[in-house]
């Protein structure tokens, strides 16, 4: 029970942890960019946004590991994992689009 | 221990341990019960003061062309008004009820750091005094209560207003960094055994939420604060374009603690709402998990948030377009909540009574907030509706809706837990609908004076606009509202004077806190039960008298100590008995010489502020004294056939976990003060054309050597330690270790070339500032460990103070690492001419 | 916007009263259908909508390119200087611009934060010193249109009001000899 529920409680905050990092990431390498004129600046943004959300995904795609052993812990935290998995998608879908430094 | 007194002798024994007595002792208070209702009362004396601030303001705007107050009073008047409501009304009066209501709802006899509590008590009160001090004589803020630079710089506010805020709230804050510690520390560990973090009522879960926020999002203010008032006191330019500073800084310091801030209070307004509205839908919350996942979220998602207070000061579309998608999605976990606290009332057997008409009331007034919310994520809108009175209305909105309406439903709610009495009724309906039409009346007006163009923080305006009769029905209704809240108070007066007697737990809630005799006592459980099911469906009428009995954990009073449970932090197993320090004059002693420290630099005796520091410090090592224990005493009884060992020989307890959560909130004020380094170098303007500096390097990597060897003489000393060896030797070279570290890196902030000259110098200076701090803390634990261990504190069981020099050692070799990193890569900035 | 939420609003406020006033009629949702379906389903759409239709606007709106008409405008304590192409400042707090063709202003501050807000004419941006920031406006009918300072700068914030004035093309290239091309 302890290490699970520990586990649980650590992956309720980890999708929502990710998604913070890779908000800063995006919002530096914006800034970075603007800053110092880069060339492939939305190549790269484009990159950093694919690559922040395959641990998202993966995140979100995680059962509990034994059948029958899901606590409430875990699915509270399987469905913060997948709501931090659809913000990701959702807040830094912009980075396709969106003009860079205007 | 006695055999099996009777209630009323355990009673007496545990209240002779954990009473206040009269008099001059109440100075002396440590008790959460108690200092829970001095803080909520403090708290509705500045909501009070508040109120009448707003009152002038209404006044003031109710005509055109206006003479009643000039503008220089009327900016003090808005400034201090948010200034006011939101630091020393909203955050101190969630705090007090967290304080008053958690250990209770929670199974426990006391919050984790009762001196903790006591200190921060006293910080938020004298704090609060000094703003209302220069309030009074004519010198208070008025710079707007975010007090965006350079306006709220030297030059453009050359008295000491800006200094009073700056000061002021930064003292006032102690209390809410104090606080969210001890809550998160306690929700973590002092519930009542077989309270698994699953079985925890929803209020439980909000606050652990909302204690973490505090934790990360308390430093960016305090950091901004620190730095503008360097730059006021001492020219250092972080905030001055001229001289490589930039005011943009400050906004995003202000508003990275500023938007989760909105969230720190309506959180606990929300748990209220959680915990009040199962009550009078008779049947448990429902979506238990969903509302843990969305309160998650909405605490993540709240720190995306921040730049949309900055729509317009000119950052590129694309990053405005991640915060405004943030900001929009925001709105999720909100509709999660409101839908399930709907549900629960629909697919209960839902009873009317009055703090249900005051939940209503959220429902109205809040609902609307969030919907004006999401209008002002938008980008285009924003522009257009920002720094108006539509922003001002929504505010107000959410804040009135989100909190003093679930506030008003929690008085009436709870009130009776405090007075053991109930309300008599008449006056909360007629004072409902003074304050829910008054405040529509009010505010509903304002989002069309904001859309017909009428701008924030403005004395007067002229008269051919179309916003008089608007601003004079806004004023009207000011006016209504108040009389509302007065009923209110009113009400409360005569609940507590003629109120009537009950016994336990009038709404049949099922909550733990309503297990408690009433009026509390002060050691709340004669005995701590066990929980074993979810503690949000107890039956509080029956378990109550028989932990009165003392059938229960520690149900006895043992050695004169203030004994509670200390548990496993996921599973709430019994893991420790947690021995409480009792009362004392220290913290109000402490908090006095901190506001020595406050008032010298204040009225810029700048000589005087050491001995102020040095004061608390020197307090602050009185602490400990009264705690720990000398010898191993192995499990003892703790009462149902079981054992628990005391939490000195226990390594998960709170004190440790204590300073991890304060070691990380240390943490993001570091790397707030990084990422304020980083960012005047990548945007700020005037960095162009200064040369670059030579750093002595060999000075450097001296420092960085010798921090990280004590961080690993401090993880052998507690490794020694651990095997049953002495660590003496190994904490002394640590301690001496940080100290030559200290030496240097004093060295190098002298070295630093006129560090008011530009903002590259100024923050090398800070940030070598900053590690030399860390190292001189670093040594102190590691020397306080030599002492305890010197005094026999110490065994390979009671191992506390090594841990705890060992994080700190730890601590500061990392962050003089990294500090000397930045201040390298600063100095490498620029051409050599 | 508005009339979406107010329906939102009204959807809230009539689900409360049922709680209480009908209440078999919800007897029959299930916790999740209350969760799924009015926190996700019913707000998820309306808001990937609004926030979309928000960003493309507000790409509309940037100041792509370069505007025929480029005017400086600086704030200072408590009042604004409008520089024309090829003129010098003019510190009479009124803005002259063509009407019917997009203008740029580009916006800067000499002490404090200020903000450059035309409320008729839609948007602002704020006046930082140390920065320069651009606003893109067009006035579609010749008049006369008020503008303010949006960020609270002081004690003289009440009044630091300015003037547009939109003429029409031959007009203002009367006016403004240098400004336009």
């Amino acid at each position: 029970m302890t290490p699970l529920d520990k586990r649980s409680l650590i992956l309720l905050v980890a999708g929502f942890t990710l998604w913070s990092l890779a908000f800063v990431l995006l919002y530096v390498l914006q800034a970075l960019g603007c800053a110092y004129d880069w060339s492939h600046h939305r190549l790269i943004l484009i990159a950093a946004y694919l690559a922040s959300l395959l641990p998202l995904a993966w995140l979100a795609l995680q059962r509990s590991r034994d059948r029958g052993a899901t606590t409430s812990l875990s699915t509270a935290a399987l469905w913060a994992n997948r709501a931090a998995f659809a913000a990701g998608v959702l807040v830094f879908a912009p980075v396709t689009f969106g003009s860079m430094c205007l | 221990m006695s055999q099996t007194p009777t209630p009323l002798r355990l009673h007496k024994e545990l209240d002779r341990i954990w009473r206040t007595p009269p008099g001059i002792h109440r100075l002396s208070s440590v008790n959460h019960t108690v200092l829970g209702k001095r803080f909520m009362v403090v708290a509705l004396c500045f909501f009070a003061i508040g109120g009448l601030l707003s009152m002038l303001i209404r006044a003031q705007l109710a005509t055109p062309n206006s003479a009643f107050i000039g503008p220089e009073l009327y900016n003090q008047i808005f400034t201090m008004h948010g200034t006011v409501m939101m630091f020393l009304f909203a955050i101190p009066m969630f705090e007090g009820f967290v304080i008053y209501m958690l250990p209770k709802m929670l199974g426990a006899r006391d919050m984790a750091f009762p001196r903790l509590t006591a200190y921060g008590f006293w910080c938020y009160l004298f704090g609060g005094l000094i703003l209302i001090g220069a309030m009074l004589a004519g010198v208070a803020p008025n710079g707007g209560w975010f007090m965006y630079t350079p306006l709220s710089s030297k030059p453009y506010t050359p008295g000491i207003n800006a200094d009073v805020w700056l000061l002021g709230i930064t003292f006032v804050e102690i209390s809410a960094v104090t606080a969210a510690i001890e809550i998160f520390v306690s929700i973590l560990k002092m519930r009542a055994p077989g309270m698994s973090l699953t079985r925890m009522p929803l209020m439980g879960w909000y606050m652990l939420v909302t204690s973490g926020m505090m934790i990360i999002g308390f430093p960016p203010l305090i950091l901004g604060s620190i730095l503008l008032e360097l730059e006021r006191a001492f020219e250092l330019p972080f905030f001055d374009p001229t001289r490589g500073g930039d005011p943009l800084l400050w906004q995003h310091l202000f508003w990275l603690f500023g938007h989760p801030e909105v969230y720190i209070i309506f959180l606990p307004a929300a748990g209220a709402l959680s915990t009040i509205i199962p009550v009078f839908a008779q049947r448990p919350i429902l979506g238990y998990r969903a509302i843990i996942a969305a309160i998650v979220a909405m605490g993540f998602l709240s720190f995306g948030l921040w730049v949309h207070h900055m729509f317009t000061v000119g950052i590129p579309h694309l990053a405005l377009a991640f915060f405004s998608a943030a900001s929009a999605l925001v709105a999720i976990p909100t509709a999660v909540q409101i839908f399930a606290w709907l549900g629960t009332l629909a697919s209960g057997r839902p009873r009317w009574d009055i703090p249900m008409l005051y939940v209503f009331g959220f429902f109205f007034v809040f609902v609307i907030g969030g919907l004006t919310g999401v209008m002002l994520a938008m980008v285009p809108f924003n522009t257009q509706a920002h720094d108006t009175y539509f922003v001002v209305a929504h505010l107000h909105y959410v804040l009135v809706g989100g909190f003093v309406f679930p506030m008003l439903a929690g008085i009436y709610h709870w009130m009776p837990h405090i007075s053991g009495r109930q309300s008599l009724y008449r006056l909360s309906i007629p004072a409902f609908w003074l304050i829910f039409i008054g405040f529509n009346l009010t505010f509903f007006l304002m989002h069309l004076t904001g859309l017909m163009g009428m701008p924030r923080r403005i004395s007067t305006y002229p008269s051919n606009w179309g916003w008089d009769w608007l601003n004079l029905l806004s004023s009207v209704g000011g006016f209504i509202l108040t009389m509302g809240f007065a009923l209110v108070l009113a009400d409360m007066v005569l609940q507590f004077r003629f109120g009537r007697f009950f016994r336990r737990d009038p709404w049949s809630a099922q909550t733990l806190e309503w297990a408690t005799a009433t009026p509390p006592p002060s050691y709340n459980f004669a005995a701590i039960p066990r929980i074993d099911r979810r503690a949000d469906q107890l039956e509080p009428a029956k378990i109550g008298p028989v932990l009165a009995g003392g059938s229960g954990y520690l149900g006895f009073a043992r050695n004169g100590d203030q004994e509670t449970m200390g548990v496993e932090m996921t599973t709430g197993a019994p893991e420790h008995v947690i021995i409480l320090p009792r009362r004392t004059f220290l913290p109000l002693w402490t908090a006095l010489a901190t506001a020595s420290f406050f008032l010298a630099l204040l009225f810029g005796l700048y000589g005087l502020t050491p001995f102020g520091a040095l004061l608390t410090l020197v307090l602050f090592l009185l602490w400990p004294t009264t705690l720990g224990q000398k010898k191993d005493f192995g499990p003892v009884s703790i009462g149902m056939g079981e054992t628990a060992v005391l939490d000195v020989e226990c390594t998960s307890n709170v004190s440790i976990l204590a300073n991890r959560a304060a070691l990380v909130m240390n943490g993001t004020l570091f790397s707030s003060l990084l990422f304020g380094g980083l960012f005047l170098l990548v945007v700020a303007p005037n960095w162009q054309g200064i040369a670059p500096l030579d750093l002595p390097i060999w000075l450097a990597v001296v420092a960085v050597l010798a921090a990280s060897l004590s961080a690993l003489c401090c993880w052998m000393a507690r490794r020694a330690n651990t095997a049953g060896n002495s660590a003496g030797v190994p904490l002394a070279l640590a301690g001496l270790g940080q100290l030559v570290a200290l030496g240097l890196l004093v060295g190098l902030m002298v070295w630093v070339p006129q560090p008011t000259e530009h903002a590259r110098q100024a923050v090398i200076f800070v940030v070598l500032g900053y590690a030399a701090l860390h190292c001189g803390l670093a040594a102190l634990m590691a020397f306080h460990a030599l002492l305890r261990l010197h005094q026999g504190y110490l065994s390979a069981r009671r191992q506390t103070e090594c841990i705890l020099a060992w994080l700190w050692n730890g601590y500061a070799a990392g962050a003089t690492c990294l500090a000397l990193g930045l201040s390298l890569l600063l100095a490498m900035m620029g051409q050599i001419p | 916007m508005f009339w979406g939420a107010a329906a939102l609003f009204a959807l809230v406020m009539a689900l409360f009263a049922i709680t209480y006033l009908r209440r078999e009629w919800l007897e029959r949702l299930s916790p999740a259908q209350w969760i799924v379906g009015g926190g996700l389903i019913l707000p998820m759409p309306i808001l990937v909508l609004l926030t979309g239709t928000a960003l493309v606007l507000g790409e509309q709106l940037l100041p792509h390119g370069n505007a025929p008409v480029r005017i400086e405008a600086h704030a200072e304590r408590w009042h604004w200087t409008f520089t024309y192409p090829g003129g010098a400042p003019m510190a009479d707090d009124v803005l002259h611009i063509p009407a019917g063709e997009p203008v740029d202003i580009v916006v800067t501050a000499g002490d404090v934060i200020h903000a450059f807000w035309v409320p008729r004419l839609g948007g602002k941006i704020d006046a930082i010193p140390g920065h320069t920031n651009t606003i893109r406006l067009q006035a579609d009918k010749p008049g006369t249109y008020w503008g303010q300072c949006a960020e609270y700068c002081g004690e003289g914030h009440d009044t630091m009001f300015f003037r547009v004035e939109a003429h029409l093309p031959d007009d203002y290239a009367r006016l403004i000899p240098g400004a336009a091309q």
